[in-house]
């Protein structure tokens, strides 16, 4: 099967690769830095190795799970990669602002509003302010992964005659019904080493795009309206809501904080069942025991919206950005190859990729959970970036961290949007 | 009584005990480590380590065969099997097909089926499903038992670390490049400081005090405090990202606390010897080549086992100076990290590499080790 796969991914090459014109690079070396290891670092080396075949060039990739780290280290001092993955558009537009990355070629806008769904906005979310003060596309988006997805185990539903809820109102009667049936529903942890209480800002995030329209979010996301403000205390209280209730958390709401994000799943799959739902990003089965067959033992449903609020149906995503930052034709023509289908086909037919690209065959998907994402992924009536992700590092990767930390430990949610707007004030 | 020379004193059970806790608290984490590095990492995220030696109680979820594999007995449809491996001690005690009642039956005792038909487990772990009907469906039933099982331990750590395809070379090459970064890196320092700790020991010239106060001064200065600055003159001078660069920063980082060790070393000699050596017409190379060094060895010793430990468990310096985007330069530790996979959550990997990458400084140390203690004291204690 695998075979066969590859196969008619090699097929599409040969069909894809009339668009991409395959410069002759022969012995250039073009050097790839960014934050995959492990598996991850094998499926873009694999990606990476057709480049090599198609150009002749010396593609060299190398991970690291500080990349935010040494990327500014090695950018500073003046060895930097031709090209670096951005895990958060934050951090690029930071290092554009300090003149360090190159601007795409001028076609690239272009091209990615015509073949990217939501075109638009993910040559918004790649464009940044230069050294020079003015705007240019520097990123490129390849590889997402939605955010907005509840996880649970089909049979423990089938045992306890659950269905799979398709709005919020329902997905809160589903709690209240598995309390009721002297259970625990959801299994929350938002423990993960320096980065503790990120996954509480991803539950934010949702909520804010189920109880505001997206163009709040934006204001948000972008500090023009407070942190503080009503809206948004309303949606850190839509989470509280959820993890602040001990019936709802196993182990209770004070087990929140403390439980790592990576083992917070496996209560679904203990016996009997510690919870029957985990609310987490795509990549999550990665954690899951060993052996467990994703759509079989475990499967996820689209994490729902109000019926009532008319706000149709909001993804919350993340991605990675590809930026230069060490200007070569190598480099060039690897950001160009990444827009040919056959670069986006083959980590398809591995796994944990999705795609916006359009012009792609989705049906060289690795296994039908992925195509179920990216479903999900296209069905989005509203797709928006993942906000931490976007807003300045002290708080996006700082105080709402902690602030949500602090939450889940029970301050109330006023005190702690007012601190975080506090420390976001301090940046400016 | 108890303060005359030469009887033990009473306390000296309490310095015993002491010993002896402080000793466990060290060794606690490490055991936790070492046995955690036998376990399979769902086994670590079920039970603490303290728990893997006794037999334990768990509920375990088991997959009976699927419906492809049954059989036809006369009227019956029957899918039979057991739960376990063969060879392992299990003691079933209770069992149940749904995860709403998973002790609904005794062990021994025939149960229903949720969706028709018949169950028995036994305490040995065997099972028999019987139907009139044939089972139907995608996967086997699955059954949740209550069972007493056996501690178990696993190689397949050390197997996944040392001998998985993918990680052989990329391990055996990153332990070559850690051994070219780290001898240099402790030779080089050595030999400098060597020289200047004598210097600073026994020549007379003018501002020696001043210079000891200034290198007592830069062992409390930072290193990353110098990461940035330093890496850019690497790249203006045009050695780059490299061994030569790596070797030059431990150098530069070790070289304080071995000149402050060394120093101090030297200056306890005996100013006889020296002196006399002068009279008989020593040059102050010969002094140093044939008297000092070989009378400082312990204190040479004992800094060489610091700076080979130091730089063996580095990974920063090595992140900065000598990891670039290339690929080719990998050291143990960054090798390690890559094991942990993108978002960090194999332990067992890390407890396992954790071991084998102690194994080379534990055989420095203990080779050296009688060194180590006299190096240390004899700078500051006369």
């Amino acid at each position: 099967m695998k075979k066969l796969l590859f196969a008619s991914v090699a097929v599409a090459a040969l069909a894809a690769n009339a668009g991409f014109a395959a410069s002759d690079l022969a012995g250039e070396q073009v050097t790839v830095f960014g934050p995959w290891l492990g598996a991850d670092q094998e499926n873009v080396e694999a990606v990476l190795a057709e480049f090599a075949d198609q150009t002749g060039a010396d593609v060299r990739y190398v991970g690291s799970d500080s990349f935010e780290q040494q990327i500014r280290v090695d950018a500073e001092a003046g060895s930097a990669p031709n090209i670096a993955v951005f895990p958060q558009p934050g951090l690029a537009a930071d290092m554009a602002r300090d003149g360090f990355l190159t601007p795409l070629a001028s076609g690239t806008a272009d091209w990615i509003r015509e073949n990217y769904a939501a075109g638009q906005s993910w040559v918004d979310l790649g464009t940044y302010a230069g050294a020079d003060g003015n705007d240019a596309l520097y990123g490129f988006f390849y590889k997402i992964d939605v955010k907005s997805l509840v996880w649970y185990v089909p049979e423990n539903f089938e045992d306890a005659g659950y269905e799979v809820p398709t709005s919020m109102e329902d997905l809160k009667a589903l709690s209240d019904q598995i309390v009721a049936d002297g259970s625990t529903p959801w299994c929350i942890g938002l423990g993960s080493g320096g980065a503790t209480g990120w996954p509480a800002t991803d539950w934010v995030e949702d909520m804010m795009l189920r109880t505001q329209p997206p163009s709040v979010y934006d204001q948000w996301v972008a500090n023009e309206i407070p942190f503080n403000d009503p809206r948004v205390v309303a949606a850190i209280e839509e989470f509280g809501a959820f993890a602040r209730n001990d019936a709802y958390v196993s182990g209770g709401a004070g087990a929140v904080a403390s439980t790592d994000f990576r083992d917070s799943p496996k209560g679904l799959f203990s016996s009997p069942p510690q919870c029957y739902l985990h609310r987490q990003a795509s990549f999550i089965p990665a954690f899951f025991p060993e052996g467990t067959a994703v759509g079989e033992d475990a499967d996820f449903f689209y994490f729902p919206s109000y019926a009532s609020k008319n706000l149709g149906n909001p993804v919350l995503g993340a991605g990675t950005v590809w930026a230069i930052t060490d200007d070569s034709p190598g480099a060039q023509a690897l950001i160009e190859y990444l827009q040919t289908p056959v670069a986006h086909e083959i980590w398809m037919a591995r796994k944990g990729f999705l795609t916006p690209h359009k012009g792609v065959d989705t049906s060289v998907f690795g296994d039908p959970t992925l195509q179920k994402m990216n479903d999900i992924l296209l069905n989005a009536t509203t797709f928006r970036f993942d906000g931490s992700d976007l807003m300045p590092g002290g708080v996006g990767a700082g105080s709402f961290w902690t602030g949500m930390v602090d939450y889940a430990g029970g301050k109330s949610a006023q005190d702690v949007a007012t601190e975080i707007q506090a420390s976001w004030d301090a940046l400016k | 009584m108890d303060n005359i020379a030469g009887t033990k004193s009473s306390l000296t059970w309490a310095v015993h005990i002491s010993v002896a806790l402080l000793v466990a608290l060290w060794l606690f984490p490490t055991v936790g480590l070492l046995v955690s590095s036998f376990r399979t990492s769902d086994q670590i995220a079920t039970s603490g380590w303290w728990k893997a030696a006794f037999p334990s109680e768990q509920n375990l979820i088991i997959r009976a065969d699927g419906p492809e594999l049954q059989v036809q007995e006369g009227d019956l449809y029957v899918i039979e099997g057991d739960l376990f491996e063969p060879g392992i001690e299990v003691t079933v005690s209770v069992y149940g097909v749904s995860s709403r009642a998973i002790n609904s039956f005794v062990a021994g005792e025939m149960g229903g089926l949720t969706k028709g038909g018949d169950i028995i487990v036994s305490s040995g772990g065997h099972y028999r499903m019987t139907n009139t009907e044939p089972f139907t469906g995608s996967r086997g039933q699955r059954i949740f038992v209550t069972a007493i099982t056996p501690p178990e331990f696993t190689l397949a750590n050390y197997q996944n670390v040392l001998f998985d395809p993918d990680n052989r070379e990329g391990m055996m090459k990153a332990f070559i490049n850690t051994l070219t970064v780290t001898i240099p890196a402790t030779i080089i320092p050595i030999l400098v400081a060597a020289f200047a700790a004598y210097a600073l020991a026994w020549m007379d010239f003018p501002g020696r005090a001043l210079l000891v106060a200034a290198v007592v001064g830069l062992l409390v200065v930072p290193l990353q405090l110098a990461l940035i600055p330093l890496l850019k003159f690497h790249n203006e001078i045009g050695i780059g990202k490299g061994y030569v660069g790596v070797w030059l920063a431990h150098t530069g980082f070790g070289l304080p606390l071995a000149i402050y060790l060394l120093r101090n070393y030297m200056v306890g000699l005996p100013r006889d010897i020296i002196e006399n050596a002068r009279v008989d017409g020593a040059s102050e190379f010969q002094i140093f080549v044939k008297i000092i060094l070989p009378l400082s060895f312990p204190a040479l010793a004992s800094f060489a086992i610091f700076q080979f430990l130091w730089t063996w468990n580095d990974l920063l310096v090595a992140l900065v100076f000598l990891i670039d985007s290339t690929g080719d330069t990998t050291v143990m530790t960054k090798q390690i990290v890559e094991l942990l996979g993108t978002r960090g959550g194999n332990w067992e990997i890390l407890a396992t590499s954790a071991f084998v990458s102690i194994a080379v400084p534990l055989a420095v140390f203990f080779s050296m080790q009688k060194y180590l203690v006299r190096g240390l004291l004899a700078g500051s204690v006369k």
